[in-house]
């Protein structure tokens, strides 16, 4: 169950778990930023510089990035070899019908497959270390300057920790659901498809009617309290922003302004 | 909630509490059921919740952040996928909200459900074909066909779970 209730997050205290949160997705965007900017050898190799400072400063083991890249494996697969394939330009090394390997496309395919790694691995970080509750708040400041445009942010921020508070609660329904129903001789995950469809049906329904029961006592509770959204409510996580963070911002900044000198 | 303001049909405190726990059903049905899928043909069966929003316009908000969620927790693309998959949902359940008005019965909003949310996959074969930068559209017409093969699984699977439901429990009323 706890690998559930924090997703893929590993508690820590290095440097990175101890950013706040909002610099941690502010980077990571900016990081992608720079590797869509990325066209050389040198560019590439700056942004894998900044990449390894960043595992480093995370202190997250190479293992676990490595397996934030095994779901996305054939989609990486597909999309080298199609650049393998397709990819024109250059001495032709090899050609029948459309496909032919060339030069340019071999180049180009190592690069995309360094900006798939390179992009995973950044996420990967960031999942590491920060728990989901902790997106959350991020996720709220950040969208602060959209109560300009009348934007709920905080019912949203709310129905976002609402939600994450009760991923792991109606986990737990979940798998008590399906030992009741497995105590009832349904057998989950075999058979034809046909057959599997059938027993997410005596899962589905007690979880559904369940969760909506859930969901009325909540908001009873609320109202009784005298729940309001809005305008000055304080808050009981408070985001402050360090000076790691800034020093961390600086790096990254900096190193997109080298990157934009040594790119092509 | 107290306030006057409504947004995608979310009025009170008991909208918020439906719309969150659902978010959450998505979440946890993403991860109950993640073992069906094979090899580039990826079925997230949650996504039939995408059909929810037949229902009621609030169910538009609550698979968003269930995508956003389970993205986060799952998603090895990380943020790109929080962002891009959120805001691609959003679009997808956005523009059928505004053909249900024109389909009356039930069973043919589940099948332009269905349609129209695996064709809308092109979203997400261009983030893959935008990451990948070069060979656009080979990358997005190979990854389009893969996805919404995966897709079609799921929302068919859903679309049938939600028929035998409506048999047995009044979904309308439930949803509500």
């Amino acid at each position: 169950m706890d690998k559930f209730i924090f997703g893929r997050y590993i508690p820590g205290d290095s440097w990175v778990h101890r950013m706040d949160p909002r610099s941690k997705m502010l980077l990571s965007f900016f990081f992608i930023f720079m590797i869509f900017f990325a066209n050389n050898l040198l560019s590439y190799g700056l942004v894998f510089v900044v990449l390894f400072l960043a595992i480093m400063m995370a202190r997250v083991s190479v293992g676990f990035l490595l397996k934030g890249l095994k779901p996305l494996l054939w989609l990486m697969v597909f999309t080298v070899l199609i650049q393998v394939f397709f990819g024109a330009g250059g001495e032709v090394y090899w050609s029948w019908w459309t496909l032919q390997i060339t030069h340019d496309g071999l180049i180009s395919a190592a690069f995309i497959l360094l900006r798939f790694l390179a992009i995973i691995m950044m996420s990967t970080i960031l999942t590491l270390t920060t728990k989901p509750l902790q997106i959350a708040d991020g996720v709220e400041s950040l969208l602060k300057p959209l109560k300009v445009i009348h934007f709920p942010v905080e019912t949203l921020a709310l129905m976002l920790s609402l939600a994450l508070r009760f991923v792991p609660t109606l986990m737990d329904e979940a798998q008590k659901i399906m030992d009741a129903q497995r105590a009832r001789g349904v057998d989950f995950g075999s058979g034809g498809i046909k057959q599997q469809v059938k027993t997410v049906v005596p899962l589905l329904i007690p979880l559904f009617m369940n969760a909506f029961n859930r969901a009325e006592d909540i908001a009873t509770a609320m109202d009784a309290r005298g729940y309001r959204d809005g305008k000055n409510r304080t808050k009981y996580r408070e985001l402050i922003w360090q000076r790691r963070d800034t020093i961390s911002s600086l790096i990254f900044v900096l190193s997109g302004i080298i990157l934009f000198l040594i790119r092509n | 909630m107290n306030s006057k303001t409504s947004f995608l049909g979310i009025d009170n405190v008991r909208d918020v509490t439906r719309v969150s726990i659902v978010a959450a059903l998505y979440v946890v049905l993403t991860m109950v059921l993640a073992p069906f899928s094979f090899a580039a043909v990826q079925v997230r069966l949650a996504e039939m919740f995408n059909l929810l929003a037949i229902f009621n316009k609030r169910y538009v908000i609550a698979v968003t952040l269930g995508v956003a969620i389970s993205n986060f927790l799952m998603s090895p693309l990380g943020m790109i996928d929080v962002v891009w998959g959120s805001l691609s949902t959003l679009f997808t359940l956005v523009v059928l909200r505004f053909f249900i008005p024109y389909v009356k019965s039930f069973n043919s909003r589940l099948v332009t459900g269905v349609l129209w949310v695996t064709f809308s996959m092109f979203t997400i074969a261009a983030e893959i074909a935008f990451i990948g930068k070069t060979a656009f559209w080979a990358t997005f017409w190979l990854n389009w066909g893969t996805i919404a093969i995966g897709e079609f699984i799921s929302l068919v699977i859903g679309a049938i779970l939600l028929y035998i439901m409506s048999k047995r429990i009044d979904l309308d009323k439930l949803l509500d």
